[in-house]
Formats: C-alpha cells, structure tokens, sequence
C-alpha cells in the first residue's frame, strides 16, 4: 500500500511538480517514460515517488519517445492505469505511436510542456507540439498556469477512462512559463483527490486471461472507415463527459473550468482568442486596457483544443456588440494561417455578428508574451471595428524583429 | 462444412473472406477482436474441438481452396516423432497425446513443409494432387528406399 | 504587487531562494510566484531569477518586470550585469559585495543616482562563516527583510525552517545563522 504525501493547505508548486502530484495520487500503474526539457521533472518526481513508497507502479525506462508511448500502449492494453510525460522533439517522435493509441482506443494520459521544435533547437515554450498531435485523435486540454497544470491533470483520467469515451487525452502547459514557474497551489488530499479519479476499470484488458483479446488489428478499406469514423465520433461526444467531470470538480473544490473559457465577453467590441499561460497575461491587459482606455475587450480560449468546441466558440462569439476578432498562434504556421484563426473563423462564420477576423503569430521559441504588446494588438483591433474594415495585413507577427511581417488584405472595391 | 478428422466442429466453418461484412454497432471499440465467445477461462487446456472459437477467430475461417496440392498422412510409417506438427506454419497437423491423427484440411495451404521435415523412410506424409483419393494414394505408397553404397 | 528580480549564477540557488521566499509568503495569504530564465544555462552562467507577490491572484505570465527589488547575489554581476535594467524611480537594489557601499557605487557609474537606493552585503563571507560554502541565496533573504521590513527576523526564520525541513538540523541551523548574520549587517 502506498504512504501518504503529508500536503498542506497552500504549496508553492511549479506546473511540473503540480503535475507530478497529480499523476502520484492517481496512483498510476505504469509511467514508461524518456524524459525531455522541459517536462523531466515530471517523470524524474514520479520515479521518486515510487522509490519512496508513495506509489504502487511501475517505472519503465526506455530508449527514446518512441518506445515510451509503445511501453503506454502495452500496458495500456494490458489494463493499467497509464501515464507519461514528454515534449518538443520527443512528442514528435512519439506522433507515430500517438495516433496508435487513439485508434486502439487507450486511455493514456500524456503531460505535455509545450516546447519549441526544431530546428533552430529551442528548449522553451510555443505551441508547436501542441498544434503537432492537433490530429492525432487524442483529447487535448490546456492549462494555463500551475495549479490548472494539478486540477486539470486529475481530470484528464476521469475524462479519457469515462467508459463512454475511452480515449487518450493530453493535457498541455507552456514550457517554462507554466512547468518551471512556482505558484500557490491548492492541493487536494491524496484520499480525496484518488476519490475523484476514481479506480481504474479496465477494458477488454489482456492480462484478464478469461477472455483473451487481439489488440491492434489490421483493417483495410473494409472496417477501417467505420472505425477511424467511431474514433471521431467519441472524441465529438466526449464533449459532454468533459463538461461533467468539469463539473464535479467544481463541486469539490470550486475552481470552475470551461470547454471554453471566456473574459468580459458580455459587451466586448474586440476580442482575443488564444491559449495557453498567455490567456492570463492577455486577461490582465484587458482589464487595464477598458479602464484606462475604455475600449470594451474580451478574452476566449478554448481551453478544450481537442475536440474543438466549435459550438462553444459559435455560442461566446455570437454577440451583437462583437465588431473584430483577433487569434493568436504561438506556432509557426508554414505557409498558412493560424490553426486557431482557421478553426474559430469557422466557427464565428456561422454567427449571426460575422465579426472580422484577424491573425498574431506570436511567442515562437518562448519570445516573452508582455501586457503592453498585448494592448497594442488590442487597440489595433479597436482601429479596425471604427474603420468598419480590416486596416492591417490580416496575418501579423507580433513581437517580431525586423520589416513588419504581414500577409494578404481585406478585398475592398 | 467442416469434414476434419476430429469431426464436426463447434462452430460451422466458412470461406476466409467470405464472412459477412460488420455494420456500425458490431464495429469493436479499438478494433479489439475476442478470440472466443464468452468467458473463456482455462481455454489452454482444451482441445480445438472444444471452443467456443468466435467469428473473428480465424479457426473459424477455412483457406481449403487455396491448395494445389495436398499432404496425405501415412499412420502406418508414421513414428509420432511430431516433427511435423512443430514445424507446420498453419498448426494443421492434428495430435492428441503426441500421437499423430492427421491433417486439418479446413487450414492447410499445402505448403508441403510437413513432407519436408518427415525423417521417415519412405516418408510418413507425402504431397498428392489436391484432386487425388487419398484411399488410393496410401494404396500406392512407395516402398523403403535402399542406400545406395559407392 | 512586489516584484524581485535576482541576479545570480546558474548553481548559486536564485532559484531555490526564490521559491523559499515565495514558501514563506504563501503561507501568510499571499498570493506568488517564484520563477527563472534559465532554460539550457551551463552552472556558472549569469541568469535571472524572479517573485511576484501580491494580495490577489496573480496572472501576469510575462516574464520582463519592473522590479521594486533587484537582489544581486554574486558579487560580480553588480559590474558586469544590466542590474539597473527597467529601473523604476522607487526600486531598491540589494548588493552582494566586500566592498563598502560608497566604493561600490563609485565604481559602477548606473548606480550613482541611486545611491539612497542601494543596500550592501556581503553574503558571500556571511555563508562561507556559517553554510560552510559559497551560498547567497538564504542571507540575502535576511537583508530583504531588513531593507523590506515584509516580515519580523523571527516569524521569516520560523517559517524558513519549515521550508528547509527536509536538509539536517546542522544545515538549517547554518541557514538561519546566515540570514540573521545579513539581517543586521546589510547597510
């Protein structure tokens, strides 16, 4: 039997060590792991929690990101409580075997401090792994800070194990800026916080001998469209488990979190769509920005990536008083718009407001996300929605050296 | 129609390929496929004859059709040294208490490695046209071979 | 809002002082955060350590601050750093160093307008008496105190005990010399 962790009320925690705690107390079975900046800390506490008797698993040590989301998926399918850890180039090795577990339908829980990919080789935080698994057929959440790293970590089991999704979820903080950041987090207690990811129910497991099973069979164009098409299928329903499990949490601990999250929408003439630790510093700026300006902005994040909350997006965006939107990627888009201005101008199409839409580039290799470039991007917006027209390229680069970067304009006859 | 040594088995056997397509409700979470109907405990210890095999299970799927040739069993030569049945890449050769009973045509390709790996002399297992009578080939089974001494 | 940045080396414990400060802190009410720049930095490596503290939540995720207090803690940053970087006309710098605070700030000419500003100490010395080895990051808390006057000697060293609870009672017991020790002499 596992020791208890003495905890106490208040913890100073980085989104690494949160996120470590978090998985200890679901008691994980199996953390087969290859550690990478920034997201060693997690798996390196895990290995000592079970050195000291703070968990009963397993620690499998393997040769790359490759063989640690193949460990996952084996004991996974053996019918283990399954965690890891990764980032940057070794979520990128992992993609392979990401899209393994998604399709056999294991619900592995993957910690992911978003980090840079190379090349140029860049330890610190932007979106591009995030964006990387966008595809990968996993549920995808986002922390914005520490104890979201902690509270959100817990959920993720309850989520991706919810018999009707069962499904692997990841669950994203920003590298440095979240996973090496330290902050006041509010622990559950270990009895209480096990209580709420609940024991592990496993299914069509291989190690239950009285029903032997085939994991990870070949389909060819007779089954596999029904499959790829039931994959999705539960990825879109899993939309109701998550606002569930989110709800339970609430109810014990009342920190409320959102499919998609929202600031000061109600009577918002501008508003920014991002994700991330930058939601909070663009939160703040707004705040300054309708008092000492009064010009009426919003924030909104989909905290939820994947599956992306399309109705949600529609639902925040449909205001009257909406006139421009602005989405900012912290991934290098190679040679297309945002993925976040594609998917929620999608979204804010089918609204009755049509607001305009515009696209950031910002924060790539962990450029710093400052509140007084954040207001400049806000009171650009607010230019837009008085000129009735878009007055910039609608791509920008924001924080950027250099000739101001900008592509294609509004087509006005 | 099953027509194996061991007689009719559990499960009616068909054509590999031929099994109906699955729809939307019968498409397995993860594409895991059970191996047999129900619980299944302690199915090491019985025989083939014996599971409950399940459709996906390609016991229950024959690739009959698919041989040129055919292995016929000779018991009287044959020494039960289950040579055949170890090599065998289609586990087609049928023993019970390492004795040898024959072959389960429902799932040998006729490859003819059985034939291969019989140390008998004249060899216990022999490959005939897949059109032969098997009464008539063990009636003109060849005799022992002599060593030829230089 | 109180925002500390700290100068140091990769290795001298910025960070670890960082969120010691930052322990202590949370368990009044406050509200922090403890963080560094450092990423790939090699032990030896000049780098920045920061703490935000406040009575709300704080939400601020940019890592560039306008410092109320920049502590320097090797001795040699003082000339070689930017320490006076985004300067703001109340912030006050605290300074390892052998040297008195006039020769100090003599020698480097971004302090000279500041000089109501700067405290001295010399954390170096103060922990090789007492920790035994070269570790500003506990003294330097002490003179924080003092300089701040955030919190009494006596409530700081009790709750930095309970931060340090897992080291031997040997080292605490050094801890708590070095931060008395630079409690009363920071000048």
């Amino acid at each position: 039997m596992a020791k208890e962790f003495e905890l106490n009320e208040v913890e100073v925690w980085d989104g690494n060590y949160a996120a470590s705690q978090a998985l200890r107390q679901a008691q994980i079975d199996v953390v087969a792991a290859y550690p990478i900046t920034p997201s060693t800390p997690i798996v390196e506490n895990y290995g000592a929690y079970i050195a000291n008797g703070y968990v009963d698993g397993e620690f499998v040590m393997v040769e790359s990101e490759h063989g640690a989301m193949s460990g996952c998926v084996g004991a996974s399918a053996a019918g283990g409580r399954v965690a890891t850890a990764t980032s940057s180039q070794g979520f990128a090795l992992m993609t392979e075997v990401l899209y393994q577990a998604s399709g056999m339908r294991l619900p592995i829980v993957l910690t992911v401090v978003n980090r840079a990919l190379a090349s140029p080789l860049n330890v610190r935080g932007d979106h591009s792994d995030m964006y990387l698994g966008r595809d990968s057929g996993w549920i995808q959440i986002d922390a914005y800070d520490a104890q979201e790293a902690y509270d959100l970590a817990l959920c993720a089991f309850r989520i991706g194990e919810h018999l009707d999704v069962r499904l692997p979820v990841m669950m994203h903080q920003d590298g440095f800026t979240t996973s090496h950041k330290a902050q006041n987090v509010y622990p559950l207690k270990d009895e209480v916080a096990y209580k709420f990811v609940g024991d592990y129910v496993p299914v069509n497991d291989m190690l239950d001998f009285s029903r032997p099973v085939t994991h990870g069979a070949q389909t060819e164009e007779d089954w596999h469209y029904e499959h790829k098409a039931k994959q999705h299928k539960a990825l879109m329903d899993s939309r109701s488990v998550i606002d569930e499990v989110f709800a339970d949490f609430k109810a014990l601990t009342g920190r409320e979190y959102k499919r998609v999250e929202s600031y000061m929408m109600e009577d918002a003439e501008v508003a920014l769509v991002l994700l991330g630790s930058s939601v909070e510093t663009a939160v703040l700026a707004a705040k300054q920005l309708r008092e000492e300006e009064g010009i009426k902005v919003g924030i909104v994040s989909p905290r939820c990536f994947r599956p992306f909350p399309y109705d949600l997006i529609r639902e925040t965006l449909d205001t009257s008083s909406l006139k421009v939107v602005s989405c900012l990627d912290k991934s290098a888009p190679g040679g297309a718009m945002g993925a976040l201005f594609n998917e929620v101008s999608a979204a804010a199409y089918t609204t009755q407001a049509r607001p305009m839409m515009t696209n950031y580039i910002y924060g790539l290799g962990g450029r710093d996300f400052a509140v007084d470039e954040a207001k400049r991007i806000m009171r650009e917006q607010k230019a837009h929605a008085d000129a009735g027209h878009i007055t910039t390229p609608i791509q920008q680069f924001s924080g950027l050296r250099g000739p101001k970067l900008g592509f294609f304009e509004t087509r006005r006859s | 129609m099953s027509t194996g040594v061991l007689g009719t088995d559990k499960r009616g056997i068909r054509e590999l390929g031929a099994e109906e397509k699955v729809g939307w409700d019968e498409v397995s979470e993860g594409v895991v496929l059970n191996s047999f109907e129900g619980v299944a405990e302690d199915i090491a210890h019985k025989k083939a004859e014996e599971r409950d095999y399940s459709d996906f299970n390609s016991y229950t799927a024959t690739v009959a059709s698919w041989r040129i040739i055919k292995p016929v069993y000779n018991r009287d030569i044959c020494i039960d040294c289950q040579n055949c049945w170890v090599w065998c890449p289609d586990t087609s050769i049928i023993s019970r208490d390492k004795q040898m009973l024959g072959i389960d045509y429902d799932h040998c390709k006729g490859c003819g490695v059985c034939v291969e790996v019989c140390p008998t002399n004249p060899k216990s297992l022999l490959m005939y046209s897949e059109a032969a009578d098997n009464e008539e080939a063990l009636a003109g089974w060849p005799q022992k071979e002599k060593k030829e001494k230089n | 809002m109180v925002e500390i940045r700290w100068h140091s080396r990769a290795g001298q414990g910025a960070v670890t002082g960082a969120k010691g400060l930052g322990s202590v802190v949370a368990t009044t009410g406050k509200q922090v955060q403890a963080y560094a720049l450092y990423g790939s930095a090699k032990r030896g490596a000049a780098m920045n350590a920061y703490n935000r503290i406040d009575d709300e939540p704080i939400t601020n995720q940019e890592t560039k601050m306008f410092p109320d207090f920049v502590f320097v803690i090797d001795p040699a940053l003082a000339f070689s750093d930017d320490i006076t970087k985004n300067d703001k006309p109340g912030t006050q710098y605290i300074i390892t160093t052998h040297l008195s605070k006039e020769d100090l700030i003599s020698q480097i000419p971004a302090l000279q307008d500041k000089a109501d500003r700067v405290y001295v100490v010399d954390c170096m010395q103060i922990s090789l008496d007492t920790i035994g080895r070269a570790m500003p990051n506990t003294p330097i808390l002490g003179a924080f105190m003092k300089v701040s006057k955030m919190y009494t000697l006596d409530f700081f060293l009790d709750n930095m005990k309970k931060v340090l609870a897992k080291f031997p009672q040997k080292i605490i017991d050094a801890n708590m010399e070095a931060i008395t020790r630079a409690y009363n002499e920071v000048k």
